[in-house]
């Protein structure tokens, strides 16, 4: 694909018009036309103002490659479109430099999440609880799966997650490109995150079955989103543990509280509202009217607890951020761009800036030799 | 007295002349050119430094390569290599490797020494320590005292280029980097 196409697609894809990148970047609508129609070849100080506008990574415009456009899910979209675009462009960024990271640093990893043959038209609720219970078993999440599945997702299957403010709830990419990839809203309370994570999961682990190449609509149904909420639901409120924590804390006439309740969803890292669903599934004589019911009132009375406290998650994945800082030290990304892929300042970026030992006087190392020859002797 | 000539900056050594206060005094000596992008760049990273002001908006003497001369530079290397080098150092060395002029090029960066290795071109790169030693450029600076561990003045050193330099220059060797 030429340059001028490349520049066309790019502008499309974050959605703005000539005008709106002529008040972005100082380069006139002529211009730019001439760049998109091939009439005139564009310099590289204007590449490096577009990429910028266009939250692409210069490369994009210096390449012949095909461009390879994969499909982003949304959870909770955005009312406009442009807002939608530019969450995608941003995202897809972060993902590429994520990519380009494990590349220079020689640490691309091949990613073997959880599979489960079955046919689109076949999957019902049984195959999402199956899946989830698959994971919470392989990926051995424990009692409180909330804990530790974000740090599985990425050091054991290494899933790109990032942490944005955007208007919306989640968005989930597998791409032929970079892998599969997460993001999620940082400013969203800590259990909403869990949830979406969880979510999010359920369409990667499923993409080849939902989004094959004779799909008509690639945008999730209504079913698809349902069975992600139930496998989101099933990881995240394993059966056992949630049904005898439940028990544990009901009265002589078999009632719980709703501070029992919300203490338990506390525990598990799930909003009420996530716990309140569940429980049809884990006591039959419980309906879907009871549990409408049971939310409505709590949005009434007033539990007598303190809030609960979310966290702030960082942007950046911490892997992320160690292959920056490794590719930095070792004279493979140079100083501005680890400054721009860390969204740091020039001056910030110079502090991780170290050398190795072959400057230094100083040696630090744990000497694991004694205890090697001791085990050895056992 | 005669000028320094065919000399190209990048963002590190312009941000540490603006910062010393002596960039005027450095352009009399030297015949200097920078690329647009790396002029950018310096503006970009000098925002949160304080009481710096890179004035380089109305500097004549820049390159603006056209984006095939970069991309001929840009596919003589491998994946690796693409991606480690912003557009403006990128740019620099395209123009450094396209010219049939002595060119020099003044960084402080270990990815742009490590690219000149690679390329066979050590000799065309240069640290401020030896630039300003070169044209006799008093800073204030006692290069012999400065270790690794002061970040904000190694990366300036001929120590500190010489070791990237070598590294580029042992992939070279190595056959890798370049396709």
């Amino acid at each position: 694909m030429d340059i001028g196409n490349r520049l066309e697609k790019a502008r499309k894809a974050i959605g703005y018009t000539q005008e709106k990148v002529f008040e972005l970047t100082g380069i006139g609508i002529s211009s730019l036309s001439a760049f998109e129609n091939s009439e005139r070849e564009p310099k590289i100080s204007h590449l490096s103002k577009l990429a910028e506008a266009y939250k692409k990574n210069i490369e994009f415009f210096l390449t012949d490659e095909p461009i390879i456009e994969d499909l982003m899910l949304w959870r909770d979209e955005p009312d406009t479109n442009e807002e939608k675009k530019k969450t995608e462009a941003e995202f897809r960024q972060l993902c590429e430099q994520y990519h380009r990271l494990e590349m220079i640093t020689d640490e691309v990893k091949s990613v073997n999440l959880p599979y489960l043959d079955v046919k689109t038209q076949d999957f019902e609720y049984s195959h999402a609880n199956r899946l989830a219970e698959k994971v919470q078993k392989d990926f051995l999440l424990g009692d409180i799966p909330s804990m530790s599945l974000k740090q599985t997702l990425e050091e054991k299957y290494y899933v790109k997650i990032f942490h944005l403010p955007f208007n919306g709830s989640a968005i989930s990419i597998f791409s032929q490109d970079f892998g599969p990839a997460i993001l999620l809203n940082k400013s969203n309370k800590q259990w909403r995150r869990n949830f979406d994570l969880a979510h999010e999961l359920f369409h990667l682990l499923t993409w080849n079955i939902f989004r094959t190449p004779d799909s008509e609509n690639d945008k999730p149904s209504e079913h698809e989103e349902k069975l992600a909420n139930v496998f989101a639901s099933r990881l995240l409120l394993p059966t056992d543990f949630v049904k005898a924590k439940v028990e544990s804390s009901t009265n002589e006439k078999g009632q719980i509280s709703f501070e029992a309740l919300d203490e338990i969803a506390r525990e598990f890292g799930v909003s009420l509202e996530a716990l309140f669903w569940r429980l049809p599934y884990l006591f039959n004589n419980i309906s879907a009217k009871t549990i409408e019911s049971c939310i409505s009132k709590t949005k009434e009375i007033n539990v007598s607890r303190p809030p609960r406290k979310s966290d702030d998650p960082d942007e950046l994945p911490e892997r992320y951020c160690s292959l920056a800082i490794r590719a930095l030290n070792e004279g493979r990304l140079s100083l501005i761009q680890f400054a721009k892929y860390m969204r740091i300042g020039y001056k910030k970026a110079q502090e991780y800036l170290t050398e190795d030992e072959e400057f230094t006087d100083e040696k630090v190392f744990i000497s694991v030799a004694r205890y090697w020859a001791d085990y050895k002797a056992l | 007295m005669k000028k320094f000539s065919f000399l190209l900056l990048d963002t590190g050594p312009i941000i540490k002349l603006f910062e010393l206060g002596i960039w005027d005094d450095f352009i009399k000596r030297c015949d200097v050119t920078i690329s647009r992008t790396v002029a950018e760049q310096a503006k970009w990273a000098s925002q949160d430094l304080e009481d710096i002001r890179i004035g380089l908006d109305t500097y004549e003497k820049t390159i603006d390569l056209e984006r095939s001369v970069v991309t001929r530079f840009h596919d003589k290397f491998d994946p690796l290599y693409k991606n480690e080098i912003h557009v403006g150092e990128k740019e620099t060395l395209a123009f450094l490797h396209n010219s049939s002029e002595p060119w020099i090029v003044c960084s402080a960066d270990k990815a742009v020494f490590r690219v000149l290795g690679l390329l066979g071109r050590g000799e065309q790169g240069i640290s401020l320590e030896e630039l300003t030693d070169k044209i006799g450029l008093q800073i204030g600076i006692s290069w012999a005292k400065v270790n690794p561990r002061d970040a904000d003045l190694w990366k300036f050193t001929k120590k500190f280029r010489e070791k990237y330099t070598r590294l580029g220059q042992i992939d070279r060797i190595q056959g890798q980097g370049l396709v």
